[in-house]
């Protein structure tokens, strides 16, 4: 294909062949930051989480007196343990996603700054098989464990056992075994008893890409700071126990503020914000694309029209059907390429800005490729019509006058 | 001359019906997208206390007898909850120098309030001092605000919001009645409307934006205390403090809980309540912990801006749609320039007749104006529809999402400046179309 024809008429049409190129230059900026940040979003709102999700339902109760809080919290899990259709219960201070975290730093040595929020997860017996924590090595706490822990006033455990994430383990111990292994923070110490696959902390954002994985577990006795309540059912009839628990528990404390939620709905209401930005994003790619698409077919429209009389001279001297069309191709592909080579620099310019200004982080290099693809593919299949309709001037037309 | 461009403008955008439609909705797209982001971060970022807020200042002295801590981890992308406030001695003593024309201390506390009979229940209560009511312009609707004397006395004292009084007495008549605090009784002694600025300002340890939180009952700081009342967080304690002392309930004569902000009228003023502080931090001993005199006083403005008050993606969606506007101008302009070079023929002949350059473009640019002006009329029911769906989220600001007259006007001033600018190109390009061979191949 002769490219110096379609120069030259592009030469002179300056004015309608810059607006496509700035028009695809500023929708392949905008399309590779946006679905950068969809993705972002998709897979934030998925992160990983080792305990078994499915079957569990979180409980949360508020208002109970503190001085007999102890004996609550025993007699709720006994009788929500007691409900046909729950596997297991256990209490806990607050769930992973959960709105009210408790973050701690820990440190491995004695009197070392601590730089990581660490969630710090009480948890009441059995909570681990609430939980479904996987257990990758050393042990569960003890009933005796169990029954020892407790606050200290300074907010740490007075238990001297602790479970610990793998990713914990690894960055405190990189390349030694965890176990039997010391952890510090102010004046307290833990023997690490057991390393569990890496559960989420409480509010993943608030902890920073540091403390999303960095989560520590302390055995507690029943108290006021487990108020929240682990329920295990089958996944299937889990909405069902869900409710029943509830019945239950506004039995048994009338005074109580109750909030029952399956974990796939606090999963599901933590990452509402950023799924809400998702949708938003991708309404405004399809919208904008479109709108190009459409801008793309209406310029290309008007200069298929201009062009009748040459389409037919050059169809009367033997150019055939398909060398018109591709000629209008060939238009397009150029005029992409130049939107698509100034978008790319767009692209990656907004992408320091949000870098420099918003928490977003850099954009790897295939959403540039991805975002140029999706334009030039674009461009082709909306210069497609105009470019038919062109093919099927007939030779005729060359003697004809306007 | 601008009677006839006019006229020929109205005329042309006849001409090509489909392309002038799709001109109009591609405008009315992307102003709906911008002023729907626009409205949201004009709502957010309005004046929370309208002709009261420039004349308040927050007022901060560094008193902590501890080594300066930092609360950034390591990511550092989370912000630093450093709300500047004071210790409960210092903020008398800021107090009793009553050096601006007003000042108060406050803090947000939950509390357990109860009427007469019935269950108690959890309101947010503001434990401040008594120039709060007047400074911040709470609107008393029945009864008085309480006095220096009576925060001195630290008597129990409150004011509570007609919808408070109506839930615990059944009556906004609540003066004299007696509200349970913690087992304390609290004479009512004044019922004030509902209060609520947005942003929250003035405690944004407690909330930023709120949907219906705001604080029920206001109770002198001292009161508040007796009562065994304690803030849950605080920006940093003496070392003296019992470790246990420094979460969940503060002490507050050796932790910082309490906001101090001050009305200054006059520059002057602010230039001397600043050397004041400057003068009250050098006082201060904290060479033995390594720490520098240190003070601030921070505008409502510059406060919300330190505290990032703003969420990001608010902002961020403004350049979304920003930048979708732009692509929108520029498709716009495309379009435009398609039907102008259309009739170049004709404008040959307008210009061979004698019709000068001015002329023609000043015709194409009224075509320009008016498509997006029509697209203005047509975003005006799309941005409040963006908006109904804004506020259907629930993110604890999106409530705030409504057009006011402002935005109204700012939408159509946008649309004209939208026309100019998408307008000029092609107007420019069709004026330069020359008339003798436009005639010819007529």
């Amino acid at each position: 294909m002769e490219i110096r024809p379609i120069l030259a008429s592009l030469h002179k049409h300056r004015v309608p062949a810059l607006l496509i190129v700035l028009e695809i230059a500023l929708a392949c900026a905008v399309l590779c930051n946006a679905v950068f940040m969809v993705a972002q979003c998709v897979i934030d709102g998925r992160a990983p989480n080792a305990i078994d999700e499915q079957g569990v339902s979180v409980i949360h109760i508020g208002g109970l007196d503190g001085r007999l809080a102890a004996d609550s919290v025993s007699r709720d899990v006994a009788a929500l343990r007691a409900m046909p259709g729950v596997k297991t219960v256990a209490a806990i201070n607050e769930p992973p996603l959960g709105p009210d975290a408790m973050f701690n730093g820990f440190a491995s040595k004695p009197n070392e700054e601590p730089q990581v929020n660490s969630s710090v997860y009480l948890i009441g017996k059995g909570a681990e098989q609430a939980l479904g924590l996987k257990l990758l090595q050393g042990r569960y706490f003890t009933d005796e464990e169990y029954a020892q822990g407790e606050l200290l006033p300074n907010h740490q455990s007075a238990s001297h056992v602790v479970l610990v994430n793998q990713s914990d383990a690894k960055r405190w111990w990189p390349g030694q075994s965890a176990l039997g292994q010391q952890i510090y923070s102010d004046i307290n110490t833990w023997t690490v008893i057991g390393v569990v696959a890496d559960v989420i902390a409480q509010d993943p954002s608030f902890a920073g890409v540091s403390g999303k994985y960095s989560s520590v577990f302390f055995p507690q006795r029943p108290s006021a700071e487990l108020n929240n309540y682990i329920l295990r059912s089958d996944p299937a009839d889990r909405d069902h126990v869900l409710q029943q628990a509830m019945q239950t528990l506004g039995k048994l404390e009338p005074g109580a503020v109750l909030e029952g939620k399956t974990f796939a709905d606090v999963r599901a209401d933590y990452f509402a914000g950023s799924r809400n930005l998702a949708w938003m994003l991708v309404l405004v790619c399809v919208v904008m694309l479109a709108v190009t698409a459409l801008g793309i077919v209406g310029l290309t429209s008007f200069w298929v029209g201009q062009r009748r009389k040459q389409i037919g001279i050059r169809r009367a001297v033997g150019a055939s059907c398909r060398q018109i069309l591709a000629y209008f191709q060939t238009e397009n592909f150029l005029l992409s390429t130049a939107g698509v080579l100034l978008g790319l620099v767009l692209a990656f310019a907004i992408n320091i800005y949000l870098m420099r200004h918003y928490e977003v982080s850099r954009m790897p290099w295939y959403y540039l490729g991805g975002g140029a693809a999706a334009l030039w593919l674009l461009g082709q299949l909306a210069v497609l019509g105009p470019a038919l309709r062109a093919a099927s001037v007939p030779p005729v037309e060359a003697t004809r006058t306007i | 001359m601008m009677g006839y461009s006019m006229e020929l403008a109205l005329r042309g955008l006849r001409r090509y019906p489909k392309t002038t439609a799709l001109a109009v909705l591609t405008v009315a797209i992307g102003l709906a997208a911008s002023m729907t982001t626009l409205a949201l971060l004009h709502m957010l970022s309005a004046d929370p206390l309208r002709g009261r807020s420039q004349h308040l200042h927050l007022a901060w002295v560094d008193t902590v007898l501890a080594k300066s801590q930092t609360y950034r981890s390591l990511d550092s992308d989370w912000a630093t909850y450093d709300y500047k406030r004071l210790k409960t001695p210092d903020a008398e003593a800021l107090l009793a120098a009553h050096k601006g024309t007003l000042q108060a201390a406050m803090a947000d506390l939950d509390a357990q309030v109860g009427g007469d009979k019935g269950e108690p229940s959890n309101e947010q209560l503001l434990a401040t001092s008594s120039d709060f009511i007047p400074m911040f312009g709470v609107a008393l609707q029945d009864g008085r605000n309480w006095t220096a004397a009576e925060d001195a006395a630290r008597t129990p004292v409150a004011v509570i919001d007609s919808e408070l009084a109506q839930k615990l007495f059944g009556t906004p008549k609540a003066i004299g009645r007696v509200v349970q605090i913690k087992h304390h009784a609290f004479r009512v002694i004044g019922v004030s409307q509902p209060y609520a600025p947005q942003p929250h300002f003035y405690g944004l340890n407690a909330w930023t934006f709120s949907g219906n939180e705001r604080e029920s009952i206001f109770v002198p700081f001292g009161a508040a205390i007796d009562v065994g009342l304690a803030s849950s967080s605080t920006d940093g304690c003496d070392d003296v403090t019992e470790k246990s002392k420094q979460y969940i309930a503060v002490d507050p004569m050796h932790c910082e809980w309490l906001a101090f902000w001050v009305q200054l009228d006059t520059p002057q003023e602010v230039t001397a309540y600043r050397s004041f502080l400057d003068h009250y931090a050098q006082q201060q001993p904290l060479g033995s912990f390594g720490k520098k005199p240190q003070s601030q006083l921070l505008s409502v403005q510059r406060w919300l801006t330190l505290q990032n008050a703003i969420p990001d993606n608010v902002r961020l969606n403004v350049l979304l749609a920003g930048s979708f506007l732009l692509l929108c101008m520029v498709n716009v302009a495309g379009l435009l320039a398609a039907k102008f070079m259309r009739r170049g023929a004709e404008v040959g002949i307008r210009r061979a007749l004698g019709a000068s350059r001015r002329a023609v473009m000043l015709h194409h640019l009224f075509e320009a104006g008016m498509v997006c002006l029509l697209g203005g009329v047509l975003a005006w029911p799309l941005t409040l529809l963006g908006l109904a769906l804004l506020r259907m989220q629930d993110q604890g600001f999106t409530d705030l999402a409504r057009l006011d007259v402002a935005m109204f006007a700012a939408l159509f001033a946008l649309a004209l400046a939208v026309g100019v600018l998408v307008g000029l190109l092609p107007s420019w390009r069709v004026s330069m179309v020359q008339p003798g061979l436009q005639v010819k191949s007529a």
